[in-house]
């Protein structure tokens, strides 16, 4: 006999849960309120106003000029690396779990997994070292064709010149950016991705894939007929949390970033080093907003679609009972 | 027909190696190599002329490779070459004065203390990695300790209002990290809000000073990171078969009993799980102490990047990450063998 | 072994399909958990291969849907080897324990998958999936999810959709393991039915020797990776030819002993547990002295109160315990020498008047072509 956790009637148990969310909620809440707060003073009440959000949507501050332009960098660069992550992060958890051993597969595992755990400065540090150091071999390879002495007239040097001319549109590739932020945060999320995608992989029937299989599917077509099908929400799921992750990240993407890639979180972080700041507020507040409501519009979505499924189950034992008795005796 | 199928075999097998291939190249190239390049800078010098700024390791010159590691960045995070650089740590005794009882320790050995210097000299790189550990221990601790009751209770609610629980745990970490962490200023400030509230009250007189020090890191710490120790401790707790537990209580054994000697062992996994994404993330810490820690207890995260941005010491910075990155690996490791642990138990 | 070898014939011959040759598979050096198997299949045979959990009978049906790779050996399917056909293009379907049907997928989607795959044209596909569902009395289900279908419900459509391509061979794993107790008969009939109306050659697997009787034709027994015993229910189930066969199925009273006489068409058993020697009427080419067992079914015990009238074959002993199943009562009688034997006896009073109860004296006899001499 197994049973899950019941439920416990304590007051006890009321406490904690009250104490415990008042911790987490309490600062958002003040964070919320003092948004719609006039005094250009964060934390003395004077009246309700909503400048703070017509500041932060048509004001003339550098500050929310900055905001904004950052608010679509952000977006951008977190759908792109959160759509790539969803892809890398799918197969590498799918290599991990279906294919047979391979010989470096707890190093593989090790490493697609590692970017979860280890502190962003050092991840960020790492990265950034490598760009600078594909910077210079991209440029030294365009010094070192442009140095090089070629005779006119050759076969050679017509080689030579399309070489250099390839070599001097990479030079200086990968220039600090939007691109290399992207970079940094497909290899950040596609290792959240492949752990979530790798829960529901380990979860799932490996027996619905061999029917398939069996019934005549190619391993291809088999993946992408059942096994994406049956992935899809966590896929969905890692999507998400890609996106956030690097929509949030501030310490990688300041190794990584150049002088003209400044994303929202940069853009908040170094007002927020000069201190509080209202505007920061309004633009706080609309990010819990909008997150909360998406976050609750999936968990309703889910808990819905789970609480149907439990009911069809459940009406379907009574109503088709009968129904079950009839059609399980074999019509002779 | 025997070719055909072979060909197709081999067609396949290529088709399955770039399935493996798409991914295992961009952990090689974005994650695996730029380590090796950290490691190999943090043996290069620091040079002002030449951009990027550090030395190459090998050079060529009449007909000889020349290898030169520098190893001086490791030793400047322990050696101290000038007191100026260096802050003292001194060891206090009186908490061997026994007097009271008769009894003087510290007298008695004062010979053996006097020989061997009670003071340290440690470099600011040894202060702040101890900063950062202390920190980020203490933390975990206190994440540990509020996390586990609030998970035992969301565990232990009705089945309708666990997933609302759940979600109401989730939903701070989903909005910016950053965000959370500048709501603690609003709060902590001389004239924030829980200043305001307890002046308010009559509880004090004079606002504490909060912002700025090494409980305000604690608390944005805490609060940052609790949402990760809820969830893997909740995973854990709610794995436990009742009838464990019932088992326990037709055997006799009392309330304190069970959580003991049956609910803390059965959720050890979850509870090092969830201390190691509190402990791992909160050493290299660099928000949180950048925002609400004070100009004095420098945490090793924002040394790396002062190295690193302002003092343009490149090398330095790689060998605090090297440093870090070996502190590091032993917890990252039991952390991977809980996981694999875990996969294998399920 | 014994010669009770008449009246075997009486099935035709059917050509076999499916040739299994030194079949071997081991996951760890060293290991086998398929030793050396050899089998042969007829065409339109129901068999099952049954065994304790572990012993290889899984390993065996997923090396012939060609999920795992024989270690050596060869399977040879209609004439056709099999041994590195990759399990989407072999002639063989599979019913899988959990169903395995695709839980995105309606039912009707679920049977007409494999079609798919055989890139069939629309208008046939659709004949075929409603022939099966007709086959499987589904019809009125076609929409439905897997997730809004019973226990028995799923069973048949995985059953449709495994038959739908017309596979050569079926496989069964374990059918009836994710069904309740009470819907088990009832299905094993269905199940035999269904597949003798498409007279598709099918290999099961169970642990349940029940169900293996009801529905094969023929089974073999398994243990440790190996065959044991391969033949049709009765003659297993009478004939066994070892003692993990005997105590496999069904249950069964062993009393060890040793050779005593030994004639052409009798012999004499001497056992240390029994009193009396036992007399069977067949003849063994085995040498005097020799150690064996003689094995004996419950229900081929009889139990009286009185002595019964006879010199060998019988025994004395006390009512030790009495289970009450019903149709039968089970009675496990003490004899002297301590062994306790086993014999049913039927309800056939309401009231179970004159029976033996507790701690009564009774005798057990039974008949000398009901032994059965086992060396093994």
């Amino acid at each position: 006999m197994s049973g899950p956790a019941p439920e416990v009637k304590s007051v006890w148990r009321l406490i904690v849960l009250a104490l415990g969310f008042f911790f987490l909620y309490m600062p958002i809440i003040v964070l919320i309120v003092y948004s719609f707060n006039d005094s250009q003073l964060v934390t003395v009440w004077s009246k309700f106003s909503l400048r703070w959000y017509k500041e932060l949507f048509v004001g003339v501050q550098q500050q929310s000029e900055a905001i904004r332009s950052g608010v679509l960098l952000s977006l951008t660069i977190g759908f792109f690396s959160a759509s790539f992550a969803v892809v890398l992060g799918t197969i590498s958890a799918f290599v991990l779990t279906r294919f047979d051993s391979f010989r470096t597969k707890t190093l593989f595992s090790f490493l697609t997994t590692a970017p979860m755990v280890l502190p962003d400065v050092i991840i960020g540090l790492a990265l950034m070292l490598l760009f600078v150091a594909l910077e210079n071999m991209t440029g030294g390879l365009y010094d070192w064709l442009n140095g090089m002495k070629v005779e006119e007239g050759t076969l050679w040097s017509g080689i030579h010149s399309a070489l250099t001319y390839c070599a001097s549109k990479i030079a200086g590739w990968p220039e600090k950016g939007a691109f290399t932020i992207w970079l940094a945060m497909v290899t950040l999320t596609s290792a959240y991705v492949s752990v979530v995608v790798r829960t529901r992989l380990q979860e799932m029937d490996n027996s619905i894939e061999e029917a398939a299989m069996d019934l005549g599917a190619t391993p291809l077509k088999t993946f992408f007929v059942i096994t994406i099908p049956s992935l899809f929400p966590a896929i969905l799921s890692g999507w998400l949390l890609a996106f956030t992750i690097s929509m949030d990240d501030v310490v990688i993407t300041q190794f990584v970033s150049g002088p003209g890639a400044k994303t929202l979180p940069i853009v908040v972080f170094s007002s927020v080093r000069r201190g509080v700041s209202p505007t920061i507020n309004a633009l706080a507040s609309i990010i819990v907003l909008v997150v909360s409501v998406c976050t609750f519009i999936v968990w309703y979505t889910m808990h819905r679609k789970d609480k149907k499924r439990q009911r069809e189950y459940g009406m379907m034992s009574v109503r088709q009972k009968a129904e079950r008795e009839k059609s399980d005796t074999p019509k002779a | 027909m025997k070719l055909k199928t072979s060909r197709l075999r081999r067609l396949h097998f290529r088709g399955s190696s770039c399935v493996i291939g798409a991914p295992y190249l961009w952990t090689i190239l974005f994650f695996f190599i730029p380590f090796l390049i950290i490691f190999k800078i943090s043996f290069a010098d620091v040079s002002d002329t030449s951009q990027p700024p550090y030395s190459d390791l090998t050079s060529y010159e009449d007909n000889h490779v020349n290898i030169a590691l520098n190893v001086g960045n490791y030793l400047d995070l322990f050696r101290c070459e000038d007191e100026e650089d260096c802050n003292v740590w001194k060891i206090d005794y009186d908490f061997l004065n026994f007097e009271s009882v008769g009894l003087n320790i510290r007298d008695s050995l004062k010979g053996f203390f006097d020989a061997i210097s009670t003071e340290f000299h440690v470099t600011i790189y040894i202060e702040a990695f101890w900063n950062s550990v202390k920190i980020a221990a203490v933390s975990t601790l206190i994440c540990l300790l509020i996390g586990y009751p609030m998970a035992w209770s969301i565990a232990h609610s009705s089945q309708a209002m666990r997933s609302v629980l759940l979600m109401l745990v989730i939903l701070p970490s989903w909005t910016s990290f950053l965000i959370r962490v500048y709501a603690w200023i609003g709060l902590l400030k001389p004239n924030g809000t829980i200043n305001n509230v307890l002046m308010w009250f009559g509880i004090i007189h004079e606002p504490l000073n909060m912002m700025h020090t090494s409980f305000a890191v604690y608390i944005g710490v805490v609060y940052a990171y609790l949402p990760f120790m809820i969830m893997p401790l909740y995973t854990a707790i709610s794995r436990v078969d009742n009838s464990l537990i019932e088992a326990a209580e037709d055997l006799g054994a009392k309330p304190f009993t069970i959580l003991t000697k049956i609910l803390l062992p059965l959720t050890s996994g979850g509870m090092i799980a969830g201390s190691m994404l509190v402990f791992i993330p909160a050493v290299g810490e660099y928000i949180i102490p950048e925002l609400l820690g004070g100009p004095y207890n420098i945490l090793i995260g924002q040394q790396l990047w002062i190295d690193f941005s302002n003092n343009h010491d490149w090398p330095k910075a790689a060998a605090i990450a090297v440093a870090m990155l070996l502190f590091l690996l032993v917890p990252i490791i039991w952390y991977f063998k809980q996981q694999k642990n875990e996969g294998v138990s399920k | 072994m014994l010669e009770h070898k008449d009246g075997q014939q009486k099935k035709e011959v059917k050509p076999p399909l499916l040739v299994i040759k030194n079949l071997s598979k081991s996951y760890i050096p060293g290991v086998l958990a398929v030793d050396d198997v050899n089998l042969t299949v007829n065409k339109g045979e129901i068999f099952a291969l049954l065994g304790s959990s572990g012993c290889g009978k899984s390993t065996l049906l997923r090396m012939l849907a060609g999920f795992e790779k024989p270690t050596s050996g060869k399977i040879i399917l209609d004439g056709q080897d099999l041994s590195n056909v990759p399990p989407y293009k072999r002639p063989v379907n599979m019913m899988f324990q959990s169903y395995a049907l695709f839980p995105h997928m309606t039912v009707w989607n679920n049977i007409a998958f494999g079609l798919k795959q055989k890139h069939m044209p629309k208008d046939e596909i659709k004949e075929n999936v409603e022939q099966m569902l007709a086959l499987v009395h589904m019809e009125e289900f076609a929409d439905r999810k897997p997730h809004q279908l019973s226990g028995g419900q799923r069973q048949r459509v995985a059953l449709a959709r495994s038959l739908a391509t017309h596979p050569k061979l079926l496989l069964l794993d374990e059918p009836m393991g994710a069904l309740d107790k009470k819907l088990r008969t009832k299905m094993q009939l269905e199940l035999v039915d269904i597949i003798e109306k498409v007279g598709v050659t099918c290999i099961m697997v169970t642990h349940d020797q029940q169900e293996a009787m009801t529905m094969a034709e023929r089974v073999a027994i398994m243990d440790c990776g190996e065959f044991l015993q391969v033949g049709d229910p009765e003659e297993i189930y009478e004939n066994p030819n070892c003692r993990f066969t005997a105590e496999f199925i069904g249950s069964v009273n062993i009393f060890d002993g040793v050779l005593g006489e030994n004639g052409s068409d009798f012999m004499y058993v001497e056992c240390p547990a029994l009193q009396n020697k036992i007399y069977i009427d067949a003849g063994a080419a085995i040498a005097d002295g020799m150690k064996l067992s003689v094995a004996i079914r419950p229900e081929k015990i009889t139990l009286s109160k009185e002595k019964p009238q006879q010199e060998c074959n019988f025994e004395e002993g006390i009512v030790d315990n009495i289970a009450y199943m019903g149709d039968v009562s089970i009675y496990l009688i003490k004899l002297q020498s301590g062994q306790i034997v086993r014999t049913t006896l039927p309800n056939v009073d309401r009231f179970r008047k004159n029976q033996p109860t507790w701690d009564d004296k009774v005798f057990i006899s039974w008949e000398p072509d009901s032994c059965i001499v086992l060396t093994i």
